[in-house]
């Protein structure tokens, strides 16, 4: 049951160079995380710089899915795969624009004078990673069960949102924070929450590309 | 949407090969319908029953039923002139008359009875038109079909089913001889008879299938193993059977 040899092969390639991207855009959640944290904006410059070659992969993809749809005329499952894909390279994009804005954060961050940091934030940044790994992995072994697992964790991501507001609300009216500061934080926290927003987009995707049907 | 033609637990033999086991599928009016599998599934036998054209075949035998507008074809009394007049069939193979092209169009009005000058060209001219072919050949009417590029012969030959004022027109491989450009005319022809007639259609042309049908029959070593709506088989087939099939993975 062989008879596309090659048009197999470029898939696999695909699916590995996906992988590639999402293993980076997750590195760069991080270590923007890590930079904004230790106040380091040698760290977020270098971090910033990282995003184009998110961006290099994004073309990359693309112009590999649509070469594919050019000779292949994918069908049916493949089709459905190539479109997933095309989607997917998107919302990963988006997730390394997020990564840089929050090393930006760092870099503009340098000029206040306070520190006031909430662990929720680190939560967030390791379940949003979570969820990205997880998305792929379930593309990868078309797996919807571990799809619909990310969609529900994005309910965690957006508790922790909430409650890093709470926290930084009181801090703001018992004047422990930095008004700057407290606003730089609390655009950390939304970055990260949109970050879970985009990896649902992913895990929907793969569940389109498994099931056929948009949620 | 009424069905022109249905189906029903239809087996067919050739000598003791079962060509054809247990089908059942009905063929909506007005709607494109494509027949796909590998060859050898049975496509043409089958589209070769629906006007009773194994009837010309020795030592074949068939069971079930068909019937059209309601009514049994294989019922001994049915009038198989009339049947193979109102469901018209196109072949692989451009195969126009060694006659002139007006005379392929007219051929079947006159056996059909038709005599008088005036109404023949009238018919002619129609049909001719809607097979998409008038333009190129309106000067030349008496030359021979034979000097007709394959495109052309073999929109001639739809010209000439139509002619006959068919409701069903029967389409083997239409466009497997011919180069993209003929093959985009047929196929807009297709999408332009559709209003006015029901076709079905066997096509090798996975792309083909996709674009012009309305609804897609799949089948499998005599079998039909699936029957719907063409999107949804390009998108979502229900058998893995279809899915290895239409994504090339078959073997
Ligand atoms: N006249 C015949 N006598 C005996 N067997 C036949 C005859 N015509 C077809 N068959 C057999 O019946 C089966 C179905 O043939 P059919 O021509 O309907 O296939 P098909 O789907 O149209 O294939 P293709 O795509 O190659 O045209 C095949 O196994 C074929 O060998
Ligand atoms: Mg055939």
């Amino acid at each position: 049951m062989t008879q596309r040899t090659n048009f197999d092969k470029e898939l696999d390639r695909l699916k590995l160079t996906l992988v590639e991207m999402a293993e980076l855009v997750s590195a760069n959640i991080k270590e923007g995380l890590s930079s904004f944290l230790k106040m380091d904006t040698e760290i977020a410059e270098a971090n910033i710089k990282k995003d184009k070659l998110v961006n290099e992969y994004e073309q990359t993809i693309e112009k590999d899915c649509l070469r594919i749809i050019q000779r292949e005329q994918p069908v049916a499952k493949d089709l459905r795969f190539i479109t997933s894909v095309l989607k997917m390279v998107t919302d990963l994009e988006r997730i390394g624009d997020h990564a840089a804005d929050i090393a930006k954060m760092t870099i503009f961050m340098e000029k206040t004078h306070s520190s006031f940091f909430v662990n929720d934030i680190e939560e967030m940044t390791t379940v949003c990673q979570k969820m990205i790994k997880q998305a792929i992995e379930a593309f990868i072994s078309t797996d919807k069960e571990i799809a619909s697992a990310v969609i529900e964790t994005d309910d965690i991501v957006d508790d922790l949102f909430e409650s890093t507001k709470a926290k930084v609300a009181e801090a703001i009216r018992n004047k422990k924070v930095d008004a700057d500061f407290a606003l730089y934080l609390m655009m950390v926290a939304k970055y990260l929450e949109r970050i879970g927003d985009h990896a649902v987009n992913i895990a929907e995707w793969v569940i389109y590309s498994i099931t056929g049907e948009r949620l | 949407m009424p069905n022109v033609i249905e189906i029903k637990n239809l087996t067919f033999k050739y000598k003791d090969k079962i060509a054809l086991h247990n089908i059942d599928i009905a063929f909506p009016a007005r709607q494109v319908t494509a027949l796909i599998g590998p060859s050898g599934c049975g496509k043409s036998t089958l589209l070769r029953c629906l006007n009773r054209m194994n009837d010309l075949i020795e030592q074949t035998a068939i069971s079930g039923e068909i019937t059209y507008e309601g009514k049994d074809i294989y019922d001994r009394y049915y009038d198989v002139i009339e049947l193979r007049t109102k469901i018209g069939m196109v072949f692989q193979k451009p195969n126009p008359f060694p006659m002139s092209i007006f005379d392929n169009v007219a051929y079947g009005p006159r056996c059909q009875g038709v005599k008088e000058k005036k109404k023949l060209q009238e018919i002619v001219k129609k049909a001719l038109l809607d097979a998409a072919l008038y333009e190129e050949v309106k000067d030349r009417l008496k030359e021979s079909a034979m000097s007709l590029s394959g495109g052309q012969q073999q929109r001639l030959c739809i010209a000439r089913a139509i002619a006959m004022n068919p409701q069903v027109i029967l389409m083997d491989e239409p466009t497997s001889a011919l180069d993209p450009i003929a093959t985009a005319k047929i196929e807009e022809l297709i999408s332009d008879l559709k209003t006015s007639y029901t076709i079905i259609i066997v096509t090798h042309n996975m792309q083909q299938a996709a674009r012009i049908s309305d609804f897609t029959a799949f089948f499998l070593m005599g079998n039909l193993v699936e029957y719907g709506e063409t999107d949804q088989i390009f998108s979502k087939p229900l058998q893995p059977k279809t899915e290895e099939y239409i994504t090339g993975r078959f073997g």
